[in-house]
């Protein structure tokens, strides 16, 4: 398998076929728009912590039309909500999480030397990187960016009348959109084949690690859930573009009655959040896998419940779209169908609940290893806890009567969702380094990163169910327009504090990242002493992943610190002894 | 100029950082280990790390809890938001329990059995059937008493009476509120968007029967303890009618029609007295609709039966103010 | 190795129809939630669509017999260039279709539009669209098949084409059975 045709830097880098390049393009691109998004969140949040102040860094960045006199306009407040939530959810935790661990591991775990389709492949990588340009190009349309907020509910984002964000700034958001869409099909369908279908020898799907569950199960949420989102941004754009009624209806705007009748905007987030809600967890599942890979490792204990683990993400992902409906509680929607999805809504707690058990019995009386990667696992298990539970207020009807559309609800999502699935991908990136730039990143930047992130999101996010138990609404531009929330400024103001602190400290982690990339020490085989494939491959990344034959597989991949073994950890290649049986 | 400047202070900056990494690898080879093992001594420190971030976490928590509830909304001044509260109330024990409980394992597990020489290894421990349906069942009966609590409370909200309410409807659009009672007869008047003009801002027939009696408003008032239906209509895109002390919110969707019903209990006169002079109960707008999202509201104002109908008395209906020629 | 490579690339085709059968569902719930509210018009299906659903039900058969011929180790060129024919004429129908749609006063856009005939031509529209792809998948096919590339144990062009092909006939006789109720 070692066909030494010359590479060029063209074929090596840019359009390569090697999975494990397209992963660290994937994750590049993700950590780039991670950061612009980062930036945007701060900007809108000295804002609301400082209505009406002054900032030159305002102005430096946007311009002296969105900003003028370093103070943002409202209608750039309302693009930078949306650009952000775009960005964080779809590029850097679906597009930057799965494109980089389902790209880099799944052949490296199953056994394989490549994806199913190395051109699908590439062309995934291709669309996405399409997608982004045109994405950062909407960010300087003379209109403004989207700002219909990331889920662009119609009317808003249909009628440029209604807010400027909606002329060729939403355009531009929907052309990414799509090609983003194809880009994650197309990413999806390989995933799934490739890990049905090209496991070597010895590997059934008992014996997959959970990080291929876990992949497999977000790829297949992403195939049927994404088309559903294409269906409704497909209407909306004839709505947009050609002047049919879908989603529009009875429309006076600007002092001018629409022709358009008929139309229903409560179809459009029916739509929406078929797909909305299945995505929420397509951005957990793989941190998900990620984590219960990694806690093992560093506990040197095997995954507490491995089937059940399985299980628990098999009914999350079922349920996931069963549940949409809970985003439209307060639409007047049919109140029979309101307890209905309060029902299939609140059942999902239980497999997380067995999740979370599953893991604290993992750490109990292990062996555990503080690697960056661990610390930030543990900061996953608690993070998914507290955004769990506020889950549970938010799933009952007639609690989210009032706190729907709320500073609540953004603390949950951002903790429940985006903390726990941003840690589940640091831990990824800190475990994988290794076999991904044969480098170790710098240990002691990365405590100081986990420590200083823990912190200091805890710190933004915490304090957001307060304010949305106060009523605060989201998207608000600033809260100085209700006495009523007058005494909020505190905790706004501290909010924005560990904001900043929170976005500085990822610098601390992009520099450890690139520092180790070109000078990180150098990496063993396998650093962690893990069970799994990845790891018995040479350091020198080669096209085809073992210079030999595949090597066979006889064990499950959680063999830690198994009695009657010579070393605390027994590698998926070794032989089950004589007359022994698996667990 | 300074942007230059910053920018090599910048660079600077990352070089120095590269340098004393370097140094700090360079002598820890010297010394023949490897920087970046994790060794006893790390998973020590980062265990009492986690154990002092932890208790520090959770005492902070507690700390919100105490300076922030009183900043929080008061007790509901409604009859259904007495429901709500105490299911929240309910919800929120059950959560904040739980949170107090998983929080500590975590935190003293991570603390407990990090790796060192008195536990060099683990305890291998892949599963446990009787504790795992044990962990499925309970959650599953607690759940079980949340939904079936939840439920009964969303159905009696929701399918409350609403035959002798008071009809009022609410107006939504960029970027203010409209009111509309529905007059003597309590039926509003049929409306359409066609017939929006000049001051016949919500559009109401004036040849229908049943607007003549409507009264248009820019400010609510209600009569305490005395059941109303709002009625909530959007002429452009969508809003939502955000009522937070009395728990209620809809939204406004253009093209269609969408109801909350309740009844006030509490008067503004009483809740000034109880939350100081500036109180007042205000309608917001709740669904992102454009630039002045953040403005968008209307004052509501719950007074005694007189006081509600002297106001009422004092206020055009709309064949006194749209439909005379 | 080449039947792990059959298999591979027939389970990507049903994934891949999967999605799209997703997008389907999603338009055509669409219009079952749409259809329950007030101010939707009814039309009367063009007759027009029921050739096409004859045409492209025919062409469907004749790969059928063009995947048994090519198994018996004959030549199955007629068979697909029949199906091509078909689904030409597949094509073809569905813009008469639409002819006849605007012909009595059924828009797509704009006055004289509803939902309901919106729907039907986005629906329609958007079914067509993938029939251009396995228009160009059996052209494909067919000069391959004239250059006589497939044989008794090679073709797995012709087993692909006809998967997606029968893909697209079934959904078209469900989007328009479906579309037969409920735009009625
Ligand atoms: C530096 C860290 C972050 C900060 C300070 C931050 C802050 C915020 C705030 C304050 C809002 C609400 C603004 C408003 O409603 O007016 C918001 C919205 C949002 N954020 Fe973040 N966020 C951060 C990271 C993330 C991450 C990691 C995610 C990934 C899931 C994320 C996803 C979203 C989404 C989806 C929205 C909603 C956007 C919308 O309303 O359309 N954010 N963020
Ligand atoms: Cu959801
Ligand atoms: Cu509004």
């Amino acid at each position: 398998m070692s066909d030494h045709h010359k590479e060029t830097f063209i074929s090596k880098y840019v359009f390569s076929l090697d999975h494990k390049m397209i992963a660290k393009q994937f994750l590049i691109t993700g950590m780039f728009m991670g950061i612009i998004g980062m930036l945007m969140s701060i900007m809108f949040r000295l804002q609301l912590s400082n209505p009406g102040e002054s900032f030159a860094v305002l102005e430096w960045f946007l311009g002296s039309k969105w900003a003028p006199g370093g103070i943002l306009d409202p209608n750039m407040y309302l693009s930078l909500v949306t650009m952000h939530g775009t960005i964080l959810v779809f590029w850097v935790l679906t597009a930057g999480l799965t494109g980089t661990f389902a790209n880099f591991l799944i052949p490296l775990q199953i056994g394989a030397r490549d994806m199913a389709s190395g051109f699908m492949n590439m062309l995934s990588y291709w669309f996405f990187f399409a997608a982004t340009i045109i994405l950062l190009c909407s960010l300087f349309v003379e209109t403004g960016p989207a700002s219909a907020g990331w889920t662009i509910y119609p009317p808003l984002s249909a009628l440029p009348q209604a807010i400027p964000g909606s002329g060729l700034g939403q355009d531009l958001w929907l052309v990414s959109i799509a090609l983003f869409i194809v880009s994650s099909l197309l990413g999806g369908l390989n995933y799934i084949v490739t890990i049905l279908n090209l496991r070597t020898k010895g590997m059934s799907m008992s014996r997959l690690p959970l990080t291929m569950w876990a992949i497999l199960i977000t790829a297949i949420l992403g195939v049927l859930s994404f088309p559903v989102l294409l269906a409704a941004a497909l209407l909306l754009i004839f709505d947009r573009s050609f002047g049919t009624s879908f989603y529009l209806s009875d429309i006076i705007i600007g002092g001018e009655a629409l022709h358009h009748t008929g139309g229903s905007p409560v179809l459009f987030e029916h739509l929406f959040w078929f797909l909305g809600h299945p995505e929420v967890y397509i951005i957990l599942l793989p941190s998900l896998g990620i984590v219960s890979e990694v806690m093992s490792v560093n506990t040197r204990k095997p995954i507490f419940g491995y089937k059940a683990m399985v299980g628990a993400m098999l009914a999350i992902a079922f349920l996931s779209f069963i549940v949409w409906g809970h985003h439209m509680f307060i639409t007047g929607m049919d109140p029979f169908l309101g307890s209905v999805f309060t029902f299939t809504t609140l059942l999902i707690a239980i497999p997380s609940a067995v999740k979370v058990f599953n893991y604290l019995a993992t750490l109990w009386k292990g062996s555990i290893r503080f690697t960056p990667a661990m610390l930030f696992t543990i900061g996953f298990v608690s993070t998914f806890i507290t955004g769990g539970l506020t889950g549970l207020i938010l799933g009952d009807s007639a609690l989210d009567i009032n706190v729907h559309d709320t500073y609540f609800v953004v603390g949950h999502f951002h903790i429940v969702m985006g903390l726990s699935a941003i840690y589940g991908m640091f831990s990824g990136v800190y475990h994988w380094f290794p076999k991904m730039y044969g480098r170790m990143m710098n240990k002691k930047l990365g405590y100081l990163h986990f420590w200083v992130t823990f912190i200091a999101a805890y710190g933004v996010f915490f304090p957001m169910h307060f304010l949305g138990l106060a009523g605060l609404p989201r998207r608000y531009y600033t809260n100085s327009a209700f006495p009523m929330f007058d005494n909020l400024t505190d905790i706004n103001s501290i909010i924005t504090f560990f904001a900043i602190v929170g976005g500085l400290v990822q610098l601390v982690f992009v520099f450890n990242f690139f520092y180790s990339i070109f000078k990180g020490t150098k990496a063993s085989e396998n650093p962690w002493e893990s069970n799994t494939l990845e790891w018995t491959t040479p350091v020198e990344r080669i096209h085809g992943n073992w210079p030999g034959e595949i090597p066979t597989v006889h064990r499950w991949p959680y063999d830690y610190s198994k009695p009657g073994a010579d070393k605390d950890f027994v590698m998926q290649t070794e032989p089950l002894k004589e007359g022994k049986t698996e667990h | 100029m300074t942007n230059i400047l910053i920018a090599l202070v910048l660079i600077l900056l990352v070089a120095t950082l590269v340098q004393i990494l370097r140094v700090s690898e360079l002598l820890s080879e010297l010394k023949k280990q490897d920087v970046n093992e994790v060794t006893d001594k790390d998973n020590a420190t980062q265990g009492k790390i986690l154990l002092i971030v932890g208790v520090l976490f959770l005492g902070s928590v507690v700390w919100q809890f105490v300076n922030w509830i009183p900043l929080m909304l008061p007790p509901a001044s409604s009859e259904h938001g007495a429901v709500i509260d105490s299911l929240m109330q309910f919800t929120m024990v059950l959560i904040i329990f739980v949170f107090f409980v998983t929080h500590p394992i975590l935190f003293w597990y991570g603390y407990k059995y990090n790796k060192n020489k008195k536990n060099p290894v683990a305890f291998f421990y892949p599963h446990n059937n009787k504790l795992e349906v044990i962990w499925t069942v309970v959650p599953t009966i607690v759940l079980t008493a949340v939904i079936l609590y939840g439920l009964s409370a969303w159905d009696s909200i929701t399918n409350a009476d609403t035959s002798d309410s008071q009809v009022i409807e609410l107006y939504a659009k960029q970027f203010d509120w409209t009111a509309r009672y529905a007059g003597e007869d309590n039926t509003l008047g049929f409306s359409n968007y066609k017939l929006v003009k000049g001051p016949n801002q919500l559009g109401v027939d004036l040849t229908d029967e049943f607007s003549q009696d409507d009264v248009v408003v820019r400010e609510v008032h209600l009569a305490v303890n005395k059941p109303v239906l709002l009625k909530m209509h959007s002429r452009d895109v969508i809003h939502s009618a955000f009522l937070p002390h009395f728990r209620v919110q809809m939204n406004c969707v253009p093209g269609m029609t969408t109801q909350f019903a309740f009844t006030p209990t509490q008067t503004t006169a009483e809740m000034k007295a109880q939350e100081g002079e500036d109180f007042e109960f205000v309608l917001l707008c709740n669904k992102i609709c454009g630039a002045a999202h953040y403005n968008m509201q209307m004052k509501f104002v719950v007074e005694t039966e007189e006081e509600y109908n002297a106001w009422m008395a004092s206020q055009k209906t709309v064949k006194n103010t749209l439909t005379k020629k | 190795m080449s039947t792990s490579k059959n298999n591979t690339s027939k389970q990507l085709l049903w994934i891949a129809m999967a999605g799209i059968f997703m997008f389907f569902a999603g338009l055509t719930s669409a219009v079952i939630v749409r259809s329950a509210e007030h101010g939707w018009d009814s039309i009367d299906m063009p007759i027009w669509f029921w050739y096409s659903t004859a045409a492209i039900i025919l062409s469907s058969l004749l790969l059928i017999i063009a995947k048994w011929q090519v198994k018996k180790g004959n030549s199955p060129s007629i068979y697909v260039l029949g199906a091509l024919a078909l689904g030409l004429f597949f094509g073809y129908c569905q813009v008469k279709g639409w002819d006849q749609l605007t012909a009595m006063g059924m828009y797509f856009v704009g006055e004289g539009s509803n939902p309901s005939s919106s729907f039907l031509y986005v629906i329609t529209f958007a079914h067509l669209v993938h029939v251009i792809g396995g228009l160009v998948a059996l052209i494909i096919t067919s000069v391959k098949s004239l250059q006589s590339k497939y044989t008794k144990d090679n073709y797995l062009g012709i087993e692909l084409v006809s998967i997606y092909w029968h893909f697209l006939d079934v959904l078209w006789v469900y989007l328009f059975v479906f579309l037969l109720y409920s735009v009625k």
